[in-house]
């Protein structure tokens, strides 16, 4: 019988990985830091994006940076959500003691939507186009982690 | 026969080794705008079809055609990715081309889109999938693989360069001191060229030769930065090329080819490709290129060059390959100044590879840089009329080269 011996070895290569947000997504994080949401609308057709962003892909229109800007509450309606057993943040298949909602949320006056954890919230009390609200970290950093979450008003 | 290919316009998006005031988007986005402020009576609304490529792994962002499509201007219209390694940007070139020689209906201009943004990613780590530096050489060389682990083998794209740089400087007799000649020529041009890299308007051969060695007999001073950037060309038919800009550019003849380890043998070894200087894969793509183009004679129809040269043998090197110059000439040329910026036959006067390389970007640079000196609208414009130009790509698995020869007029039928 003809055996192939196959050396294994073992290595690390490290990767060190950045990404620039832009200067838009710079603003929106800098008000994050201050606990305010703020998006950008589209001079053309009114659409207002939250994150901010340089272009409207719709109407193919360049933003400008300093212009149209867009003070935006911390409340927002609920428009899909999903439940998991993971956990989220955990490269690692982990299981949680109870499961994990994560909701899309739409912000009250824009027209896209961010993904966030939704908090406090059992699974049956769900309901799609429910009202919701930010909560806060205590300590901000200036990055997407500032918002905890969201909960039922 | 497919539609004669006119290009329109190109533009670039100013490079820095750190772009971090932009995100990947953004940056793409500033190529076009500067594309298309070239061809004033064309909107973004006028483009029917895309082509977009980078270096895959480089930045760690996978599939990101999709959400940069938005800033490219691309939303519900036909989008085609292209990556094929270092060559990248001259495989976009060629589906650009080719998407609209197909006369397809309704896709007119297409646009060609190449980018890397490489300080968000580690080019090293990234490379390692794609062509691991003197492995890939050793794969050239028909080493397989089991027998690679016996071997010290080590560095990134310079592991390449060096081996392909002895052979050549053996070869053709020349010294260091002509390769530096070579880094300072583009260097200079570079100073001049708004949207470079590396600007030094001052640099001496002696400054050159001071630097360490990296890989004998490369040093640090001749080798590419690793810059951040992107590039846009518009590829559009004949009569639309006619209503849209002043002097359109006639994509008469284009060629890639694959060599080296593109033959793999058993367990990964290549060609069996003793001297790494020979470039057999530029020789044949030059071959089909030029005879695409009706150019027989390249040493005298060609007016103006921009070859694919990260490291200043490969220059030397490629410039003889493609049939620009005798064989082991092209060191005298560089010294007696045939190919500075008022010789008689310009190479790279955007300062080339050498001076900017955002990877995915830079061979879309040289046919990009190649066409806009046919129009007289570069930003380092040659002093003569260019009626032919080419631009030459290089990479892959090292194995792939690229070419697109250009003039200021059809390709004649005989």
């Amino acid at each position: 019988m003809n055996e192939k011996v196959i050396v294994a070895n073992k290595g690390l290569i490290r990767a060190d990985f950045n990404f620039w947000v832009g200067r838009y997504l710079d603003k929106f994080y800098d008000n994050l830091e201050n606990k305010k949401i703020v998006g950008n609308t589209c001079p053309k057709c009114g659409d207002v994006f939250v994150p901010p962003r340089k272009i409207c892909g719709k109407c193919n229109e360049v933003i400008p940076l300093e212009e149209n800007w867009v003070d935006l509450p911390e409340t927002g309606i609920l428009i899909n959500y999903t439940i998991t057993p993971y956990k989220v943040n955990d490269r690692a298949f982990r299981k949680v003691k109870k499961p994990q909602t994560i909701g899309m949320i739409q912000i009250d006056g824009s027209n896209t939507a961010l993904i966030y954890r939704l908090l406090n919230l059992e699974p049956d009390n769900i309901k799609l186009g429910m009202k919701l609200k930010v909560e806060w970290e205590e300590n901000t950093k200036g990055d997407p982690s500032d918002i905890r979450g969201f909960m039922k008003i | 026969m497919g539609r004669q290919v006119c290009v329109a316009s190109a533009g670039f998006s100013e490079h820095a080794s750190k772009r971090s005031d932009v995100n990947m988007p953004e940056l793409v986005n500033e190529a076009i705008v500067d594309c298309l402020k070239r061809v004033p009576s064309l909107d973004i609304k006028d483009i029917d079809a895309f082509v977009n490529g980078n270096m895959p792994a480089f930045e760690g962002s996978n599939i990101p055609e999709l959400w940069m499509t938005d800033w490219m201007g691309a939303r519900n219209k036909p989008l085609m990715r292209v990556t094929t390694g270092g060559t990248t940007g001259g495989s976009v070139a060629i589906a650009g081309y080719y998407s609209v020689a197909a006369g397809l209906p309704g896709v007119d201009n297409v646009l060609a889109i190449a980018f890397e943004q490489q300080s968000q990613g580690d080019t090293s780590v990234g490379l390692a999938s794609v062509a691991y530096g003197e492995i890939s050489v050793m794969n050239s060389l028909g080493i397989p693989y089991d027998q690679l682990t016996l071997l010290l083998s080590g560095g990134a794209a310079i592991g390449i360069a060096s081996y392909q740089a002895t052979n050549y400087m053996r070869k053709s007799k020349i010294t260091e001191e002509d390769l530096a000649r070579v880094v300072v020529q583009n260097r200079h041009n570079a100073a001049k060229t708004w949207w470079a890299h590396l600007k030094m308007p001052d640099l001496t051969i002696e400054e050159v030769l001071d630097t360490p060695y990296i890989s004998y007999p490369l040093r640090y001073g001749m080798v590419c930065p690793a810059s951040d950037g992107a590039c846009a060309m518009l590829f559009t038919t004949e009569e639309k090329a006619k209503d849209i800009c002043d002097i359109p550019v006639f994509v008469n003849g284009v060629g890639s080819i694959a060599n080296e380890t593109a033959l793999i043998g058993y367990g990964g070894s290549g060609s069996g490709q003793l001297d790494l200087s020979e470039q057999l894969g530029a020789q044949k793509t030059s071959e089909i290129a030029f005879n695409q183009a009706g150019i027989h004679f390249p040493r005298k129809e060609i007016d103006y060059a921009e070859v694919y040269s990260p490291f200043p043998n490969q220059e030397l090197m490629w410039v003889e390959k493609l049939g620009l110059f005798e064989e082991n000439t092209a060191t005298k040329m560089y010294e007696t100044g045939v190919t500075a910026l008022n010789g008689e036959l310009p190479i790279n006067c955007s300062g080339g590879v050498n001076s900017t390389n955002a990877i995915g970007a830079s061979a879309l640079e040289r046919p990009a840089v190649a066409a806009l000196q046919i129009m007289g609208k570069a930003s380092n414009q040659v002093p003569k009329t260019v009626h032919t130009s080419l631009g030459h790509g290089w990479g892959g698995y090292v194995n792939l080269v690229t070419m697109m020869v250009m003039a200021d007029e059809p390709v004649r039928k005989y």
